[in-house]
């Protein structure tokens, strides 16, 4: 008789039927580990999707292939110089792309009558952004005021602290390319909802008005955006890319997994001079935001780690009392012919049922808080924003975490099982049968 | 003995209770041939159910033999001495022992299990055959707390000899049944002994259970003081009352 023999499975199922008190306390204190695991998984997943879907909105494309124009060798300018023709061997060696995209890319001063920010400027072209409207949710104007040359798109909590409202008129300060300081003014078009971190410091403007700043002419760009058709052939892709644009003639920066701002320092110690171009993927360019996904996923990972260890102390004490209160039928079986390793399989195949009808009951009761949290779309305090990278709670479980989820807590409550079940097992049959309890 | 079931020689057996020895048994010797009907009598402590418990296999004697089926039991290993139990001896405990989440049914059929030699057709046809043996086929289905007392040393009786086993050791199988229905196990166990073959040793310490067995050993003190006929031993146990109350009377 083993864990395959159905009558194992019966006294197991029948114990614990018996025991039904234990049984919903230890099942509901499993149940609230596996939610609590499902759901955290849920929160991590939607920061990383959201972060996913507002990087690659505001500020990368999928892929980008950008770079560095250095008019000497300490200064550099985040540009690239003769993107038309580029876009068009992008075009012509990318089967996968789905669309692309031109962005300008800027740093500046802000400032309205009352206050000013630093903030990055994206110089865009509306008519040809598909992806942009799906994501930035307007509090107030629209989108297509940025077909003037002097809208500007602002974020509510940029346009709070600068205290403008739509209309309004604000004033660009930058520095050029050149080394001289120039000013734009500008219109505020539109205001729109928070997108988390990334909104805190992204502006946009129509990209005539961003060449403008810059004194840059219309064969010169920030970065192509290049968006596929699927996601997951991103570092195929730019890889590729890579080898292609060097094949070209193309000057290219070595790979380097950050984003472009980070990169200033490292360019400008380097002696060269001219264009280089910069392969980088949507990752690289939000390495800087994932480590707060990491450190949230650590953070949820070690809390459900310590429950499932408080819950397995737990489940072994109860185990322990079971097994003392059926220890005489343990002398019993063992005195009709049950072997030891029989008797193991009978409690390990209890510990895995109750594991398992716990966590089954936790995965669907975290799908179902999951589907509640995101229904009553709970506006997070502006602190948990800045983290979430959104405005709204986002819980997006998957389905590998929460396979994941019952597995794991399943497989470790067996294995605490394993510990009682071995010294029931040991039990003499006389020491069990005469046992008083 | 060539016949022998179960072989004793010279067996001791020492309980420790932190520093203290408490003796059990004191050197018992004992055989005891294929189809007996053998009763171990004697009063509280004497070393019944220490001596079962070492034919059961379920313990091991500190000093001397124990042979059971030809097999000397020390020298077997703790899976060896399980898979003894499960094919050579059939238990019927005082207190059933009767697993409460399990059916009548199952909890006769559960040796079988252990054994795995059956298909489950041949197991239902035994374990029915046997519960109509023991007149508790209508009650297959019930649970064991549906059940009385009786009821239940009869599915104990029922389990203990499903497997078939040479020897059914039964520890005070009367002791916690009322008289009526005590007497009615006995002439069931007897009933079995005389139509199978198999050999019971029972312990007890009323001598109107002992009256049915074919012959008594009688212990006291952690000894065996004789093996004799059921007579004899009831006059020895009456014989030793009446000279308690005589005893009890001429007292100051």
């Amino acid at each position: 008789m083993n864990v395959f023999s159905p009558m194992v499975w019966l006294l197991a199922f029948r114990s614990l039927l018996q025991h039904r008190l234990f049984t919903s306390v230890l099942a509901a204190a499993i149940a609230f580990v596996t939610a609590s695991l499902v759901a955290v998984t849920g929160i991590s997943n939607g920061m990383r999707q959201t972060l996913l879907v507002s990087a690659t909105t505001m500020m990368s494309g999928h892929v980008n292939v950008a770079g560095f124009y250095k008019s000497s060798a300490s200064s550099s300018a985040p540009v690239v110089t003769g993107y038309k023709q580029l876009r068009e061997l992008v075009t012509q060696e990318l089967p996968e792309l789905d669309y692309m995209v031109q962005r300008g890319r800027g740093w500046a001063k802000l400032i309205s009558d009352t206050g000013s920010i630093q903030v990055g400027i994206g110089g865009i072209d509306i008519e040809r952004e598909p992806g942009f409207r799906k994501v930035v949710i307007l509090k107030d104007g629209t989108l297509d005021g940025l077909r003037q040359p002097d809208g500007v798109l602002l974020f509510e909590e940029q346009a709070n602290k600068l205290g403008v409202k739509v209309g309004d008129r604000l004033t660009y300060v930058a520095s050029t390319f050149k080394g001289t300081n120039n000013t734009l003014d500008v219109t505020v078009v539109a205001i729109a909802t928070n997108i988390g971190m990334l909104s805190s410091w992204n502006t946009f403007i129509n990209d005539q008005g961003l060449r403008r700043l810059y004194q840059l002419n219309d064969e010169t760009t920030g970065a192509l955006q290049v968006y596929l058709k699927d996601i997951t052939q991103v570092n195929a892709v730019a890889e590729r890319l890579r080898k292609v644009l060097g094949a070209r003639g193309y000057e290219l920066l070595d790979a380097n997994p950050v984003a472009f701002w980070q990169k200033f320092d490292a360019v400008n110690r380097e002696s060269w001079t001219g264009q280089k171009l910069d392969i980088t993927t949507w990752e690289d360019e939000t390495s800087f935001v994932k480590w707060f996904i990491t450190l949230f996923t650590l953070l949820a990972s070690l809390v459900t780690f310590l429950l499932v260890v408080v819950i397995g102390v737990g489940i072994m004490n109860v185990m322990w009392i079971t097994i003392r209160e059926r220890t005489r039928e343990i002398g019993t079986l063992r005195a009709v012919g049950m072997q030891r390793s029989s008797v193991l399989s009978m409690f390990v195949t209890e510990g895995f049922l109750l594991g398992l009808i716990g966590t089954v009951a936790g995965g669907i009761l975290g799908l179902v808080l999951s589907a509640l949290l995101n229904s009553a779309q709970l506006v997070l305090p502006r602190g948990l924003q800045f983290i979430f990278l959104s405005e709204k709670l986002v819980v997006t479980p998957s389905a590998g975490w929460f396979v994941f989820a019952i597995v794991f807590i399943t497989t470790t409550i067996t294995l605490v099982s394993l510990v009682p079940s071995w010294l029931a097992a040991r039990m003499k049959p006389v020491t069990a049968m005469s046992h008083v309890g | 003995m060539a016949n022998s079931i179960v072989s004793i020689r010279e067996v001791v057996k020492e309980y420790h209770l932190g520093q203290t020895v408490v003796p059990a048994l004191r050197g018992v010797n004992l055989e005891v041939e294929r189809g007996e009907f053998l009763s171990i009598a004697g009063p509280s402590g004497s070393g019944k159910t220490t001596l079962l418990n070492l034919i059961g296999c379920v313990d091991t004697a500190t000093r001397g033999i124990v042979e059971v089926a030809g097999k000397d039991t020390a020298k077997l290993s703790e899976r060896a001495l399980t898979s003894l139990r499960l094919d050579t001896i059939g238990f019927i405990f005082q207190s059933f022992n009767l697993v409460s989440v399990l059916t009548v049914f199952q909890n006769v059929e559960f040796p079988l299990l252990l054994q795995n030699r059956l298909g489950a057709n041949e197991r239902k046809a035994r374990v029915m055959q046997l519960l109509e043996q023991v007149g508790l086929a209508t009650h297959a289905k019930h649970r064991p707390n549906e059940l009385s007392g009786g009821q239940r040393q009869r599915v104990a009786v029922a389990r203990a000899l499903v497997t078939e086993p040479l020897i059914v050791l039964a520890d005070e199988p009367t002791a916690n049944l009322d008289s009526k229905t005590g007497q009615a196990i006995i002439d069931l166990m007897r009933s079995l002994n005389q139509q199978k073959g198999t050999t019971f040793i029972f312990s007890t310490h009323d001598f109107k259970v002992m009256e049915h067995a074919n012959a008594v050993v009688r212990l006291a003190d952690g000894k065996v003081l004789a093996r004799e006929t059921p007579q004899e031993a009831v006059q020895h146990v009456l014989g030793r009352r009446e000279a308690a109350a005589e005893a009890s009377v001429g007292a100051p």
